[in-house]
């Protein structure tokens, strides 16, 4: 039986790994201080999957993001998707060759979607996650572009369904109001519009704990969690948060 | 131990590479060229990404000949890795109908089950049997990173191969071993300890 995945999301800004609050970036440190904090070769063992997204607001610098990445994944022997900032195929190029499993696509689904359509047949969907960012304004779910800052004429589950038809592999749905705040997943989002998805989902925004990822993990509809929370899973927060889930009978991996 | 990885341009050949570099192989290729390919002692043919666009890639550089002759002829160890494992086939559904490199008597098709999300993404787990050599000294349920919407089936009439299976949606085939070749549909380069060490058993039995 396919297993339920956690998921763990690194955002990046120029040289430094953030906490993102509301995407509102906090640098918290560099590479060596992510070595030193979360050493990912040993807490591998407690994910299923990496994610790292570069959120400069700016100039994102693909190429220092690029070797970043290198630098990270070495000895991880987890799949490892990236993004942010994707635009060209040599972008796309870049980061696979850096050491990307998968890629991460956000604005230009709304902005070129021959691009997408091009990626897809290039690399294939199941290379392809698409990241939708959204925000609830006065109980209706609206979607965001460009790190969360433009606001789209269109609703969430029309979007995505758009989205769905460019043939991408994989959804990551994050709520903007939940980020970063540690209050638990927005766990309504999947009602409503999980009967039209044929593909996996993975939610994100709002972890803070192991019984957030457990509320998450528990509705069907939902293939991963994500967790981009620096602060609360620092150290062997993670291990432990995945110990328990597997004590309490998830269906998630188990590593010797 | 020489070990090439064949780079026809599809895929993320730098896990596999770390992957391999990791559990002590000396010398690692990455390589399309016949003369690197002829002296590796082992061949690993990787691949994500569309069967047409690699059957392309792989006759536009000659590897289909140079493989052909490699495995066929001198009978050198191969593992294929997802569409790796696809394209060593006769043939793919993929984008209407397509030859593959005809290694083995199978063919590949997209996903028919009933109430599954495609493509199929995630840690899932495999059932082997104890004669197979590429998953010495594992246990079951063991675990493996899959990434795929299509899925190989072996024609009934082949004898002596050993196969594996997993379950999505119903069983389908996880891995082939035949003779010298050796095929997963899952991704063992991004699956932690259990895929480290099937790599270790096909550097090892093959």
């Amino acid at each position: 039986m396919l297993r339920k995945r956690i998921i763990f999301t690194l955002i990046y800004d120029s040289g430094f790994f953030n906490q993102s609050r509301n995407f509102r970036l906090q640098k918290v440190g560099n590479i060596k201080w992510l070595e030193k904090n979360y050493k990912f070769n040993e807490i591998a063992f407690s994910l299923d999957e990496l994610i790292v997204l570069n959120a400069s607001k700016e100039n994102k610098n693909m190429l220092e993001f690029a070797n970043n990445l290198t630098k990270l994944v070495h000895n991880v022997f987890i799949p490892v998707a990236a993004g942010g900032g994707i635009r060209t195929l040599e972008d796309a190029k870049l980061l696979f060759d850096s050491g990307a499993d998968k890629i991460v696509l956000n604005t230009v689904l709304f902005t070129n979607t021959n691009l997408v359509k091009d990626l897809v047949k290039l690399y294939g969907s199941q290379s392809i996650i698409a990241s939708i960012d959204y925000k609830k304004i006065n109980d209706k779910n609206r979607v965001f572009v460009k790190n969360g800052t433009d606001e789209l004429d269109i609703d969430l589950s029309e979007y995505i369904n758009k989205v769905i038809s460019l043939e991408i592999g994989e959804i990551y749905l994050n709520s903007i109001n939940r980020d970063g705040t540690g209050f638990g997943y927005d766990l309504d989002i999947m009602e409503g519009i999980s009967k039209n998805i044929n593909i996996p989902v993975i939610i994100a925004g709002g972890a803070g704990n192991e019984e957030h990822l457990a509320q998450g993990l528990k509705i069907e509809t939902v293939s991963a969690v994500a967790t981009a929370n620096l602060f609360n899973f620092i150290g062997d927060g993670l291990t432990k948060a995945k110990k328990i889930l597997i004590q309490s009978n998830f269906n998630v991996t188990q590593w010797r | 131990m020489k070990v090439v990885i064949i780079d026809y341009g599809m895929g993320n050949i730098q896990s596999i590479q770390g992957a391999l570099k990791y559990i002590g192989v000396d010398e690692i290729l990455v390589s399309n060229q016949e003369s690197k390919i002829s002296k590796a002692d082992k061949i690993i043919l990787p691949g994500v990404g569309s069967f047409t666009k690699a059957m392309q890639n792989i006759k536009n550089l000659g590897l289909d000949k140079i493989l052909k002759t490699e495995v066929m002829v001198n009978k050198k160890p191969i593992l294929g890795i997802c569409l790796g494992m696809q394209l060593m086939t006769k043939n793919s559904t993929e984008d209407g109908f397509n030859l593959g490199l005809n290694f083995i008597d199978g063919s590949v098709d997209k996903f028919n089950f009933n109430n599954i999300k495609i493509p199929h993404v995630g840690f899932n787990q495999v059932s082997f049997n104890n004669q197979s050599k590429l998953y010495k000294d594992l246990v079951e349920p063991c675990d493996f990173y899959f990434t795929h919407s299509y899925k190989v089936d072996i024609n009934s009439d082949v004898t002596n191969i050993n196969l594996s299976t997993c379950d999505y949606g119903d069983n389908f085939l996880a891995s082939y071993e035949f003779e010298n070749i050796a095929a997963v549909q899952f991704h063992p380069e991004l699956s932690q300890t259990n895929g480290l060490q099937l790599l270790n058993n096909f550097m090892k039995n093959f």
